[in-house]
């Protein structure tokens, strides 16, 4: 099963399978083709999205968007596979996968948040956690946390009263 | 008289919430028509916070990202670290972190039934559980010096070695906690208020558990026998025998009584681990933690939290530092996309219900 599988995804999808490990494989895919990934992935009972996350490559200049899926199945659940592709990081838009996958809208909003990562078509992209606005999303490897705290808490006198 | 639409505002500070965490509610009487969750009264940015600490200095911090159970915290932490950088762990070390897992279990579990019995007004049986909780963290003290925060499990085995008398000390406690269970059953699990205030509460179906990516007890109290210590065995859960205990009707009194069972196998897995627990050194050297650097590489590895699937996504890009930290917490899609499905229909009295009968902690959510 395992080798068809790879097979399938290094012809048809143009991607590149390294497996790492018994367990966990690493699929490299072209950015196009991520969605189709998904819904081809979720058919053969990849059916368990477990994370997304996003990865700031700044020298680069790239975003790596990570897809982490495993099976509710009894035959393939042994497995997750992590896939992955880059999008531009001056223009950081990407498709949602929310109707492929329901349970990625708060990922996706977590990741606009944070990493300022717009997912066309997703319903409410608004703020999740955070309160304040930010002209570089936090969680950017451009973003000086210390700076930043400085500057909007420094002005605060300290309790005791000395500086 | 005509009932109106209102909005109203659940949380963050309430007596039926674990924890700070929000809910606005669309009402109408009191039934409600639309839940929307509002988290981020705890996010302390943990995941960037570790970027800028050495692997080492991770340790103490990784743990105070959930404090219902720092150790599952910890373990996945280790657990990446050991495999980006391809170290072992010695065997006596995995029984010790097997039982500091299940007692870790054990004790998340019995907050929550003191969660639970509170909110629902059984306070004799929330006393107990807190009672019973705190013999657990006395243990946890004895061995690892630390009642909450342990700090224990580290990148290459555990910090060090249970102390001289240790496993009578930790028999009787765990003797102590599975002759009481009959006591919880007669009082709590077994009395009929309960039935009726969790019966059918908070019903979600196989089928949407799955597509709303829910793990853990969502999915054993939904007939699934679901659980990361047999599909992807890590410590020395593949040395140990035990059961997953599930139940049909998805419910919020399955997802307790779920609980209640799961208690059951951690005190038989911690005696086990006593029991087989072989001899040799807790933990294998890791490099000078000022110099470490760990190769270039990503992992995604994952645990059986109490609360379900706990995992960790980790980039190393060849530095003293990780590169990039995420956290697949158990509660994220439990605590957002489940909590604002199961809530429409339901009772404005039954919030704080469903929410600790879906288990959701609010500082694993925010991180």
């Amino acid at each position: 099963m395992n080798k068809s599988l790879k097979k399938k995804l290094e012809s048809d999808f143009d991607s590149s399978v390294e497996i790492l490990e018994k367990n966990g494989w690493t699929i490299t895919a072209n950015k196009n083709q991520v969605l189709d990934i998904l819904r081809f992935l979720k058919g053969e009972g990849f059916d368990y999205l477990a994370l997304i996350s996003c990865v700031d490559w700044i020298e680069k200049g790239e975003f790596e968007l990570i897809y982490i899926l495993s099976s509710y199945l009894a035959d393939k659940e042994k497995m997750h596979l992590i896939l992955k592709t880059r999008i531009p990081r001056k223009k950081p838009d990407f498709e949602t996968t929310i109707h492929i996958f329901e349970n990625a809208e708060p990922y996706e909003r977590e990741l606009h948040e944070l990493f300022g990562v717009n997912f066309n078509g997703h319903p409410r992209l608004e703020p999740l956690f955070l309160d304040r606005n930010y002209k570089t999303p936090p969680f950017r490897k451009d973003f000086d946390t210390r700076k930043y705290v400085e500057e909007t808490f420094g002005s605060i006198k300290s309790v005791e009263g000395k500086k | 008289m005509t009932e109106r639409e209102l909005e109203m505002y659940f949380g963050p500070q309430h007596m039926g919430m674990v924890g700070n965490f929000g809910i606005t509610l669309t009402v109408k009487g009191d039934r409600i028509l639309k839940a929307k969750a509002n988290p981020g009264y705890l996010h302390r940015g943990f995941e960037k916070l570790m970027e800028l600490r050495t692997w080492t200095q991770n340790s103490p911090l990784v743990c105070r990202v959930n404090v219902m159970e720092p150790h599952s915290m910890e373990m996945v932490y280790s657990m990446a670290v050991e495999k980006l950088a391809g170290i072992k762990v010695p065997m006596r070390a995995k029984y010790i972190r097997t039982l500091t897992l299940e007692l870790s279990r054990l004790a998340s579990h019995l907050f929550g039934c003191w969660a639970y019995a509170n909110m629902l007004g059984f306070d004799t049986v929330a006393q107990w559980a807190m009672y019973h909780r705190d013999l657990i963290l006395d243990l946890f003290e004895d061995f690892t010096g630390g009642r909450v925060y342990p700090i224990y499990i580290w990148p290459g085995g555990v910090r060090r070695d249970l102390p001289d008398g240790f496993k009578e000390k930790a028999l009787n406690v765990l003797h102590e906690i599975r002759s009481k269970i009959s006591d919880y059953d007669a009082t709590f699990f077994n009395n009929k208020l309960f039935y009726d205030r969790a019966k059918g509460i908070g019903k979600i179906s196989q089928e949407e558990a799955k597509n709303l990516g829910g793990t853990g007890q969502i999915l054993r109290g939904n007939g699934v026998e679901s659980d990361i210590r047999k599909i992807e065995p890590y410590a020395a859960y593949d040395k140990i025998d035990f059961e997953i205990p599930t139940r049909e009707g998805g419910d919020a009194y399955s997802r307790v009584w779920i609980i209640r069972d799961e208690m059951i196998q951690s005190v038989h897995i911690a005696m086990k681990c006593l029991e087989q627990m072989p001899e040799g050194s807790v933990y294998n050297k890791v490099p000078n933690p000022f110099k470490w650097k760990i190769p270039k590489g990503e992992t995604y590895v994952r645990v059986e939290s109490s609360r379900g699937e706990l995992g960790l996504y980790m980039v190393s890009n060849g530095g003293d530092k990780p590169y990039r930290v995420h956290f697949r917490t158990p509660s994220y899609p439990h605590g957002l996309t489940i909590l604002e499905k199961i809530l429409v229909g339901e009772n404005i009295a039954d919030v704080g219900n469903i929410m600790i009968s879906l288990y959701v902690t609010p500082p694993e959510i925010d991180r």
